[in-house]
């Protein structure tokens, strides 16, 4: 582990110059702290509670380069098979991390909305976004936040003035290439919604063909009071790649985070999403879906952190499994002592589709006070005979039986994406993730 | 040639015999009933038919259409023309009625090497039929049988029936669970369906069903096997003396 930790601590060395953010002092600070840290951490272990499901080792023994820039000789043809739609969404693609002017697609941004390069925008105008850099909470188990602190190459900015409205969606994609070697890519991304400002955020992840590559993705949620945020965090990558991403979300009094997740690329898959509902009367609502077949491994870990009274948050995660493949969800709520009237509800239901498949789940209520009102459960269970036969008997084969059954359990989630321009599209890469798996 | 022959069959549930020598014939265009006291074998005749695992054929042949029927998958059969209305029809949350129909409907069509349906013409032969059975405007658009009542259940169980239109249909208690004006529409659906070639097999324990659809034969079905048959005075005599007296 150690030649690996190495090779990442040469490149922040050598390429420090290069490194957006350089001439501002606290983006390099920031990078050497969260550097150092990474140094002292490591890449997260079994031995860690969070990790004991997961080994990294494939991982950082393939030896991943940060991608540099003139590796894109892409056009807009090409990454129409990622688009939820060509005109109604606004786009920003960053191709192996870093964000490509003529793929993007900004026009008619309503006035005040800023959406940009955060490579740029950290080197033109960096005062806008220092604010949203500084490093959240270390923990011995964040190795991989680390990493991307040191040395994200580029991501998205978005940030949204009080009042304002993204009416359409804002698609943030990242694609990554084959390349001759396997290639890195970190970005880093911040939404920052403003009082009483909305906004649905698409964030996709994807391929091109089996490009062998890893991902290693940080977004930070900012909504501000009365804030309403849509987020979708679509992870379809080539199933010999690597993703590890982690979603920060901090939520003032009165906002609204509605955030589903699908997942059904990679060869490993690691998400974290972490929420603190830090105003009152906050309320977040947490969706995700996971496909795994083959030899895949996806693991989900979320924490919600009801920190003001009278907040509200549910969840709802559904895996799927075939083959020999392997998932992990784990969901914490916590409620501080003195905090009341909070309520919440956390559900993981699981289908096992062979006899090697796995899940391990664990949802966890931390509960420090009386005036909650939680619910949590989780279930594993495979199709149900019964159904199969009911379909058969109205004359579809068994595969189609199947089909339509790991269809029908995904429905729930799916349902939850709005507008249906997003969950039509949605609907569409799981038919091909259900098939492929 | 008759479309079901039912002969000399035996079937057991985990090593009980629970079907022990059934005969059955039935001719294209005929309606027969099936009556008997609760555990018998009706569902379990349903079901064999139907081609449901967990029940094991010890002796006897079924001819369907002239066809070895127990080697033919379950999905064949259906697409064969059988059809079994089910005494509990299953829930299935997440699929919506019209999502099943469809695929079932283009499951026939292409066993009968006709082409799909446009979503257009489909979308109006749905509706002619959600329309006779006078179901409610968003039923297509509700989970299969996710919680429907009793009732409901069987009128969903009848609309995949018409929209499927099989040569034969095993109705397996259809009646129960229905109050006087469901079952009333129910019948009018059964009969509309009525026809020189299409065969019908009644199970139920009720005697209103069968004057609303008339059966050419009433079979009573004690303890495995068919011990009287008769026309449709004997389901009245039953309903009057019960099946103690053919014990
Ligand atoms: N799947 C099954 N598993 C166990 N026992 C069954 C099953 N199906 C039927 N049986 C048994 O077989 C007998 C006949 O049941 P059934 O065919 O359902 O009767 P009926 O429909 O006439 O009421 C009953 O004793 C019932 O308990
Ligand atoms: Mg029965």
């Amino acid at each position: 582990m150690n030649t690996a930790m190495n090779a990442y601590q040469d490149h922040f060395v050598e390429h420090a110059m290069q490194l957006p953010g350089f001439d501002s002092v606290s983006v390099r600070v920031s990078r050497q702290e969260a550097m150092q840290r990474f140094m002292q951490s490591g890449f997260p272990t079994q031995r860690l509670e969070n990790w004991k499901h997961t080994s990294v080792t494939a991982l950082w023994k393939r030896a991943y380069k940060p991608s540099e820039p003139g590796c894109m000789g892409l056009d807009p043809d090409d990454i129409t098979p990622y688009l939820a739609d060509r005109r109604g969404v606004y786009r920003l693609v960053f191709v192996n991390g870093l964000f490509s002017r003529p793929l993007s697609d900004l026009h008619d941004l309503p006035v005040g909305v800023r959406v940009a390069s955060m490579a740029q925008l950290v080197n033109d105008s960096p005062c806008e976004v220092e604010p949203y850099l500084g490093n959240h909470t270390p923990g011995n188990d964040q190795g991989f936040s680390d990493l991307n602190h040191a040395l994200w190459g580029d991501g998205a900015f978005v940030h949204l003035p009080s009042g304002t409205r993204l009416e359409k969606p804002l698609h943030l994609l990242y694609l990554s290439t084959i390349s001759r070697e396997p290639m890195v890519a970190m970005p880093r991304n911040v939404v920052v919604a403003g009082t009483d400002a909305h906004a649905q955020i698409v964030e996709s992840y994807a391929s091109l063909g089996q490009a062998r590559h890893f991902t290693n993705a940080h977004t930070t949620l900012v909504l501000g009071e009365k804030a309403r945020v849509r987020h979708l965090l679509l992870l379809q990558e080539s199933l010999v790649a690597h993703h590890v991403g982690t979603m920060r979300a901090t939520q003032m009094g009165d906002s609204c985070l509605d955030s589903q997740l699908f997942s059904m690329g990679g060869e490993l898959t690691r998400q974290e999403l972490h929420v603190t509902l830090a105003g009152e009367r906050a309320e977040c609502s947490l969706d995700g879906l996971f496909i795994a077949g083959g030899g895949q491994h996806m693991d989900f870990h979320t924490s919600m952190h009801h920190t003001s009274p009278d907040t509200w948050s549910r969840q709802l995660y559904k895996g799927v499994l075939d083959g020999n493949a392997r998932g992990v969800f784990n969901g914490v709520v916590r409620v501080p002592p003195g905090i009341h009237h909070t309520r919440s509800n956390q559900t993981s239901a699981n289908l096992l589709l062979s006899d090697t498949a796995e899940i391990d789940t664990k949802p966890q209520l931390e509960i420090n006070t009386d005036a909650v009102q939680c619910s949590h459960g989780a279930t594993v269970g495979s199709l149900d005979p019964e159904a199969l036969f009911y379909l058969q008997s109205r004359g579809l084969n068994v595969t189609s039986a199947r089909l339509l059954l790991i269809k029908g359990f995904a429905e729930e989630v799916l349902q939850r994406v709005k507008p249906t321009l997003l969950q039509a599209w949605v609907g569409q890469s799981l038919n091909l993730g259900v098939k492929q798996s | 040639m008759n479309i079901l022959e039912v002969r000399n069959l035996h079937v057991s549930v985990m090593n009980k015999p629970i079907l022990r020598g059934l005969e059955l014939h039935l001719k294209p265009g005929e309606v027969h009933a099936i009556m008997g006291p609760n555990g018998s074998g009706k569902s379990t005749l349903a079901n064999v038919l139907a081609g449901r695992g967990d029940y094991q054929v010890t002796a006897g042949e079924i001819l369907y259409q002239g066809q070895e029927l127990l080697s033919m998958a379950p999905e064949d059969r259906a697409r064969a023309g059988l059809f079994l209305a089910f005494q509990n029809p299953v829930e299935i949350p997440g699929v919506s009625n019209v999502r099943l129909l469809k695929e079932a409907f283009n499951a026939h069509q292409r066993y009968r090497r006709l082409p799909e349906m446009d979503a257009m013409a489909f979308r109006a032969y749905l509706n002619e039929r959600t329309k006779s059975l006078e179901l409610s405007e968003d039923w297509l658009l509700r989970p299969v049988n996710a919680g429907f009542s009793g009732g409901e259940k069987k009128r969903n169980e009848l609309l995949q029936m018409m929209v499927l239109e099989p040569h034969l249909a095993i109705l397996d208690e259809i009646d129960s669970g229905l109050d006087i004006d469901a079952l009333a529409k129910v019948a009018a659906g059964i009969n509309a369906l009525r026809d020189t070639k299409r065969s019908m097999l009644l199970i139920t324990h009720y005697p209103r069903l069968l004057e609303q659809v008339p059966p050419d034969k009433v079979h009573v079905l004690i303890g495995g096997q068919i011990v009287l048959c008769g026309g449709l005075d004997l389901a009245g005599q039953l309903e009057e003396r019960g099946y103690g007296w053919l014990f």
